[in-house]
């Protein structure tokens, strides 16, 4: 790890800051000293070296314990008061988003293309690649490959709906071949979420409040909460909740207007 | 990765400081001359480590790192680079490193410069630096970390204050912390002065040009505030009494005193506990005028940092250290030995006289800040002390002590003689009545202000020159610092002058126009001819375009904006000045009214850039004195 050769490199460059003077000042004192006028010191005009009254064995302790001292401690409390205060699990998340930021996506389309020439009959890797031209909005491929998919494994509702919302949005609504699609996904499985949406969605843009209202009810239930897709159909809820109140009140509302929401165009 | 290494170094800086402190304080009163060789090695260290994490502070502001949460909270991608760097020093993180940067710089400069000092000494002052330094770094670790960090991080950061996005505030804080952290070094002084009980002429000696580069720093950080007020604020004033600007000038005041008190202790020997108690002072004042500014406990520009934790962290560090402070002063100041025995009139006395009247300018001044607090903070209510009270008690105290000034440098020490000195000057006197009565008749109308003004100014100018084109003649040579003081009070009396003409004779006015619109002030006419929309990186204006006439024939252009900066959508006015040697025309863009018509500030200003030239003066005066005190030092 980088930082933590950049922390011990900042450690040896610290302690050779306190030790060389200190170890110096050793060696200067291994020499034998130059006699010292008496009352020299308390005329404040001693020099450095002029301190002579500590016996050797005193010099000794007086480098050795604060060397010691200083390379247990130094590199302990650094590392220690890093760990408390700094961020050093923060270059591994960096790390990690700037290698998500920098994954070719168009390279993994790519891939995933190759991969699927050498192996078509992959309807899970068909159902992943519609679903990343629907990101990219290509969505005449994103048909294509879906239809493949929905060949492949005709009996499986997640695929079903997606290839329904693909068609919805080449040709820019849900009525006809879609709404049919959607259908026969909620008959093979109630619970297919891409389903129960689109199907509350076309039932909305046709002014059926009530059965709008059931389709995302029953999608509600099967969202995980606190999540923005889980809010969006909540609110959609109340918007049809409130002009299903409106129609019942018999308000002499004209019929409703061109349905508000175009079909989702980014996958879930 | 560069944001965690600065951390880094600043955490082993924390070390070596109190690393510092430990060893050169002990080592000095135990005599182990490793340990103090090792307080020096340990100031080096601190200053590299301090330098690297302001360089990845100033890095990570130069590339936009908006993990880094001070510069998200401080800067964006609209900000120009210029500004980006200075955005280091913008936040309230930012400007402690940038103090504890300039606090190392000055222990380094005391290491390798105090090398002469008796090595006690010196390991003493570099230990209590050492001991400073722990407690801001501590301060800068533990409640205002520069490297905080944000993951994921924002888009863009929410940009820099645009009051501070301005030339100003580049020098201006850098300067003042300068000043402030200059004092530390006399502080340390003091201490270890006290400590040792050896406080003579010689201390006095090294002190002095210490304390002179700090003051020099100061006098220019608050010019250079009072300037920024003038132009970036858009009212027109050059002091407001503003707690803030209070928070500088106290440490100034108390600084003033002290150069003039330690010139006394080194030449004769006397004042010595005074000069002690006032570099104590000064230190303090510097921290508590930072615990003002930087505690939020004042609202206005300078609060940014609205965090109780970190005002009462400095608010515990100032009163230990003023507690500290003041025990070693009681216990101590009695080893100090006193000299230098001078009469009741005498130049000992006129400075000391000088340096009351300081005090009580300044004690004035800190009742008048910190009274509005402490009421407020026992909820006895919200009450704002404005520039009635200041200047109604700061003038009477300062006038005494700027006719002083005149007299002081004529005094002898130890003993003078009122009746022989006095005729002596009896001409400047005259001059300066003379001058203060006559001279304001030649404006619109005469005003107490002006005359006050010019008669102490001219005072000051005559009796301070005249004294040393005297001295020069009886001495035959005058020595560096000579010429600094008389430079120093010099520009105090340029200064005086700016205050006294600009506070009678100024005029303004505000008027609403429309384009084709012309209003007239004085003996100038300005004609509005727009405004348009000017684009900018960080911001867009409103520029208003008036023509200024003076007698029919058109001046100058001035072009005064509004702005909007983008990110903080924060209005700013930057006012259009005319700068000109006996006065400023100023002009601010005040509000929109519909229609395209603007309400305008005009102002006329005259004589206010004397003020701030003055106050270069000054500080040129404080600096010539350090060197020749600085040379003095050496060749003995």
């Amino acid at each position: 790890m980088s930082l933590w050769i950049g922390v011990g490199v900042f450690i040896v460059a610290a302690l050779l800051f306190l030790l060389i003077p200190l170890w110096r000042r050793k060696s200067a004192l291994g020499r034998p000293e130059p006699m010292l006028p008496q009352g020299g010191r308390r005329a404040g005009v001693a020099s450095e070296g002029g301190a002579t009254k500590s016996a050797p064995v005193g010099r000794q302790s007086e480098i050795r314990w604060p060397t010691a001292g200083l390379l247990g401690v130094l590199p302990a409390l650094t590392v220690g008061l890093y760990l408390y205060l700094g961020a050093p699990g923060i270059l591994k998340e960096q790390a990690l988003t700037q290698a998500q930021s920098n994954y070719d996506v168009d390279g993994m389309v790519k891939a995933l293309e190759d991969k699927l020439k050498a192996t078509p009959n992959d309807p899970e890797g068909w159902y992943a690649l519609g679903r990343a031209y629907i990101a990219f909005e290509r969505h005449a491929e994103a048909e294509e490959a879906l239809r493949k998919a929905t060949t492949q494994a005709p009996k499986d509702a997640k695929i079903i709906a997606q290839y329904a919302e693909a068609m919805a949005l080449k040709q820019g609504r849900l009525d006809g071949r879609p709404l049919e699609l959607i259908q026969e996904a909620l008959e093979i499985s109630y619970e297919e979420t891409k389903a129960l949406e689109l199907a509350g969605l076309a039932a909305f843009q046709k002014g059926k409040w009530a059965e709008a209202l059931h389709y995302w009810r029953r999608l509600l239930k099967l969202l995980p909460k606190d999540t923005e897709h889980h809010e969006a159909i909540a609110q959609a809820v109340t918007t049809a909740a409130r002009k299903l109140d409106l129609s019942l009140g018999g308000t002499g509302m004209p019929p409703p207007p061109p349905p508000p929401a175009e079909p989702k165009k980014a996958p879930h | 990765m560069i944001p965690e290494l600065g951390h880094v170094a600043l955490i082993i800086a924390l070390q070596l400081a109190l690393a510092q402190g430990i060893f050169g304080l002990v080592g000095a009163s135990r005599d182990k001359a490793a340990w103090m060789a090792m307080a020096r090695g340990a100031a080096g260290g601190q200053l590299l480590f301090v330098a690297l994490g302001f360089l990845a502070l100033v890095w990570s502001f130069l590339v936009n790192d908006f993990s880094v949460m001070n510069v998200a909270d401080h800067s964006s991608r609209f900000l120009p680079v210029e500004y980006r760097i200075t955005a280091a020093w913008g936040s309230h993180e930012g400007s402690f490193l940038l103090w504890t940067l300039l606090m190392s710089s000055w222990t380094v400069a005391v290491v390798i410069l105090g090398r002469k000092l008796p090595t006690d000494l010196h390991a003493r002052v570099i230990g209590i630096m050492g001991l400073l330094s722990f407690c801001f770094l501590a301060y800068l670790l533990f409640t205002s970390n520069p490297f905080m960090r944000l993951h994921p991080p924002p888009a863009n950061g929410s940009d820099l204050n645009p009051l501070l996005q301005d030339p100003g505030m580049i020098i201006h804080p850098p300067l003042l912390y300068m000043g402030y952290v200059g004092f530390s070094v006399a502080f340390a002084f003091a201490v270890a002065a006290l400590l040792s009980g050896k406080l003579d002429e010689a201390w006095a000696r090294w002190v002095r040009p210490w304390t002179l580069m700090a003051w020099v720093f100061l006098t220019l950080g608050v010019m250079v505030g009072s300037w920024w007020a003038y132009y970036e604020l858009g009212w027109g004033g050059w002091w407001f009494w503003d707690p803030t600007e209070n928070a500088s000038l106290m440490p100034w005041l108390a600084g003033t005193a002290l150069v003039h008190s330690l010139a006394v202790t080194e030449q004769r020997g006397a004042l010595r506990v005074w000069t002690v108690f006032l570099a104590l002072a000064v230190f303090a004042l510097s921290l508590l005028g930072t615990f003002l500014v930087r505690s939020g406990v004042l609202s206005s520009v300078h609060a940014f940092a609205l965090d109780p934790l970190r005002g009462l962290f400095i608010l515990i560090f100032l009163g230990i250290l003023i507690g500290a402070s003041l025990i070693l002063f009681a216990r101590r100041a009695g080893a100090v030995k006193t000299a230098g025995d001078f009469d009741t009139i005498s130049r000992e006395t006129a400075v000391l006289t000088g340096n009351v009247l300081l005090l009580a300018a300044l004690a004035a001044v800190l009742l008048g800040t910190l009274y509005p607090l402490i009421l407020d903070a026992f909820g006895l209510g919200k009450i704002s002390v404005g520039p009635p009270y200041f200047n109604a008690v700061f003038v009477p105290m300062m006038v005494p002590a700027l006719l002083l000034l005149g007299i002081a440098p004529w005094m002898r020490w130890g003993r003078e003689s009122l009746p022989e000195l006095l005729p002596r000057l009896r001409w400047q006197a005259a001059a300066a009545v003379l001058i203060g009565l006559a001279l304001p008749f030649a404006f619109a109308e005469w005003k107490w202000q002006a005359a006050l003004g010019l008669a102490l100014a001219t005072w000051m100018i005559l009796a301070t020159i005249s004294g040393l084109v005297i001295r020069r003649r009886t001495t035959g040579g005058l020595p560096l610092a000579a010429y600094g003081m008389g430079c120093a009070h010099v520009g105090l009396a340029i200064g005086i002058i700016g205050m006294g003409l600009v506070s009678a004779y100024q005029s303004e006015k505000t008027v609403a126009m429309q384009p084709g619109d012309s209003a007239s002030l004085g003996q100038y006419e300005f004609v509005f001819r727009g405004a348009e929309e000017v684009p900018a990186a960080n911001y867009s204006a409103m520029r208003g375009t008036i023509e200024l006439k003076r007698q029919g024939q058109a001046v100058a252009t001035l072009l005064p904006e509004k702005r909007i900066y983008r990110s903080s959508q924060m209005t700013m006015t930057e006012a259009a000045i005319r700068y000109g040697f006996v006065g400023d025309v100023y002009v601010a863009m005040g509000e929109p009214l519909p229609g395209g018509v603007w309400s305008m500030l005009l102002y006329l200003k005259p004589f206010v850039g004397w003020l701030w030239g003055g106050a270069l003066l000054m500080a040129l005066g404080g600096l010539l004195a350090a060197l020749g005190l600085r040379n003095k030092g050496a060749s003995e």
